[in-house]
């Protein structure tokens, strides 16, 4: 197993690190403390902007990030205690991160890197509906419709609201049945598409260890494959989760957690969110062992990171990493906007150039219609959203923020409306598994509009 | 004197305003001191500061820490004006009572202390269960608390189910009539709240005061 020493080190801080009501960790270690860093390191943000300019900003959010996360640690739930790590082994832990990682099996094999800001080479894009609900009947074509893609490298499962009818029950035997179910389905869906060794990740409805680590073994999610869990907003962890992590290690998988700091949130205002979002990702280096990184920051009221005051905060905080670290990154695209509508696409538009230039690994989804409305999603977005990234490799961030302005300025003032667009089965021919013609029609238009702001697209 | 009780209801928001809560005990004392009702305190200080706090979250003008230190003030202070309402024989001026709770299975806080700091705010005694609360925990609370309304709040997709599953336990139990069930979080959807029968649903933290306040003057208490 891989780091052992390490994953050691985490359990027994787990078990003696300072103790400490919850309360007083999220007052005064993450309120406190991001305050305190935002003070002293004079970060302060340019508003107006979509996407950082700055790059002496973005190594004082860097600093800012490695001093508070010192100070701050990480909770444990389970026992109550701060799991801490000093600015000395943290800035260690980082220098011996991965800044590469193979992904996938055969011919669908692909390269992850650490990419810095404005780096002309591809991200990946993990084409996919990242967990939101779906019906169990339109489960493989839907994915089909993503993994059919040519732009698409990866992706992940929607999430089943039943199995076989049933309703699934967290913590029940439910659980585990709907886990193979779903990983069953994914590599059903992959080989249909004639794409078997693509890399997933997924079992996301599993919310228990148990339920998680049933189907991530042999015969459903692969050591090839991302092996991904969420920790708890914001910096906390509890025994479940280092279970799915102590798993994964044994399991020789890919590290692939994700932290999804919410904005106005503890960390307060977009300076905060930044520092925030920044030292989240490091935590999931440090103390999860993370191959790769990855965030959702998240709107409070429309659970989206589409609106402005998530987008800038986001490229500050990627571009802190990508200048100063090779942590691989990634970043899930939750737009307001659903299938058949522009604003999801304008949306798509402004994080998947804000994304590509701010020095992202990996980009996700879209979530469209932020994943809360059961099958609201298609495979047309994504490659929309695949198009769009590699157009924006040979964009600096001057050029970027111009065109994610004039998208913002199309879809900012249609997001309180939440046009939620249309289902699967409405979007999509479900015996060709392509694309109607008004979402293709309203696609090309949406495309041409893009390129005539300046996006040069390669097809 | 009228300027004197005047500087200290206006000492009283302000102190609400930046979360002091002892100066907005001493205010509140004084207010109470020089003569004004503790029902008047409520409704010309309390609940039109804390709705101004409210919005300027909602603006992002404040933020999460500034919101709650504010709902901590103000809960100080309803807390001292309820003593005395109750010492000279009035009823309470307790809006009414939520239980609220993130479904089992989702183990987020933020959203839910955002809800349940407004709720705090508006005059409601709020019981908060925490995140991942098993199904059985909110009839017991409800049953326990004489609660008017509970709230369920699901942030991931996989715990709706969880929501609808509670809903029919109250139902099971034959407790449904009873409580106003509502439902809310990053997952929810009116329709979603549609579907499973709940009694409404807010989409932020402002429409949640907004919907309890809306479903407190439809019926009368159902304990009463």
């Amino acid at each position: 197993m891989r780091h052992t020493t390490r994953l050691m080190e985490v359990i027994q801080r787990s078990l003696s690190g300072p103790i400490m009501d919850e309360e007083v960790f999220n007052n005064r270690h993450i309120t406190g403390g991001i305050a305190r860093v935002v003070k002293e390191y004079d970060i302060r943000i340019d508003k107006e902007r979509i996407i950082n300019q700055d790059d002496d900003l973005a190594d004082r959010v860097f600093q800012a990030a490695i001093d508070f996360l010192a100070s701050c640690g990480v909770y444990c739930q389970s026992t109550n205690r701060v799991i801490l790590y000093s600015q000395e082994e943290i800035k260690s832990i980082l220098r011996t991160a991965p800044a590469q990682v193979r992904l996938g099996a055969g011919t669908d094999e692909v390269l992850e890197v650490a990419r810095k800001v404005e780096d002309p080479r591809r991200p990946l894009l993990m084409g996919s509906p990242i967990g939101s609900p779906i019906e169990e009947e339109f489960f493989i074509p839907s994915m089909i419709s993503y993994i059919q893609e040519p732009e698409v490298d990866a992706t992940m499962a929607p999430t089943l609201g039943t199995i076989y009818g049933f309703e699934v029950r967290t913590r029940s035997p439910l659980e585990i049945m709907a886990a193979w179910r779903e990983a069953e389905l994914t590599l059903e869906a992959l080989r249909r598409a004639g794409r078997p060794g693509m890399p997933i990740t997924g079992l996301g409805m599993s919310f228990s260890d148990v339920g998680q680590l049933s189907a991530d073994n042999p015969g459903g999610l692969r050591s090839t494959d991302l092996h991904t869990f969420g920790v708890i907003s914001e910096l906390k962890t509890n025994f479940e989760i280092l279970n799915k992590l102590t798993h994964i290690l044994y399991r020789d998988g890919i590290v692939d957690p994700y932290a999804n700091p919410i904005y106005g949130g503890l960390g307060g205002g977009m300076e905060g969110q930044a520092v925030l979002i920044a030292a989240a990702m490091i935590a999931l280096n440090v103390v999860f062992m993370a191959t790769c990184v990855g965030s959702s920051p998240t709107h409070p009221f429309y659970f989206n990171d589409t609106h402005k005051e998530l987008i800038l905060p986001t490229s500050l905080a990627f571009q802190a990493l990508a200048r100063n670290t090779s942590l691989m990154t990634n970043l899930t695209i939750s737009p307001v906007g659903g299938p058949l509508t522009k604003t999801l696409l304008y949306e798509c538009t402004a994080y998947t150039i804000m994304c590509t230039v701010s020095g992202c690994s990996r980009i996700l989804g879209p979530r469209s219609a932020t994943g809360a409305i059961a099958g609201h999603f298609s495979g047309l977005e994504a490659r929309f959203t695949g198009e769009v990234m590699s157009a924006a490799c040979h964009l600096d961030r001057g050029k970027a923020e111009e065109i994610a302005q004039r998208a913002y300025e199309k879809y900012a003032p249609d997001l309180i409306k939440q046009p939620y667009g249309k289902h699967f089965r409405e979007v999509y021919d479900l015996k060709t598994i392509q694309p109607v013609d008004a979402w293709l029609k309203m696609y090309e238009e949406v495309k041409n509009e893009v390129a005539s702001w300046g996006l040069t697209f390669e097809s | 004197m009228q300027d004197e009780t005047t500087k200290a209801l206006e000492n009283l928001s302000a102190a609400i305003k930046n979360g002091l809560e002892d100066e907005a005990e001493k205010y509140t004392r004084q207010a109470i001191e020089s003569g004004i009702r503790p029902l008047d305190i409520v409704k010309n200080v309390l609940v039109p500061t804390l709705a101004q706090v409210g919005q300027r979250f909602q603006n992002f003008e404040i933020f999460l820490p500034e919101l709650m230190l504010a709902g901590e003030a103000g809960e100080r202070v309803t807390a001292i004006l309820e003593e005395e309402t109750l010492k000279a024989g009035q009823p309470s001026f307790t809006v009414g009572t939520v239980v609220i709770g993130q479904v089992a299975g989702d183990l987020h806080d933020i959203g839910r202390n955002i809800v349940t700091t407004m709720l705090k705010s508006n005059g409601y005694k709020v019981i908060d269960l925490g995140h991942d609360v098993p199904d059985i925990e909110f009839v017991k609370s409800a049953e326990k608390e004489k609660a008017d309304i509970v709230a369920l709040s699901a942030l991931m997709t996989t715990t709706l189910p969880a929501q609808q599953r509670t809903i029919h336990l109250f139902e099971e139990l034959g407790k449904r009539a009873r409580y106003r069930i509502i439902v809310g979080g990053g997952a929810v959807s009116a329709e979603w709240a549609e579907t499973i029968h709940a009694d409404g649903y807010a989409s932020d933290a402002a429409g949640a005061v907004e919907l309890c306040n809306h479903l407190m003057k439809k019926q009368p208490h159902p304990h009463e």
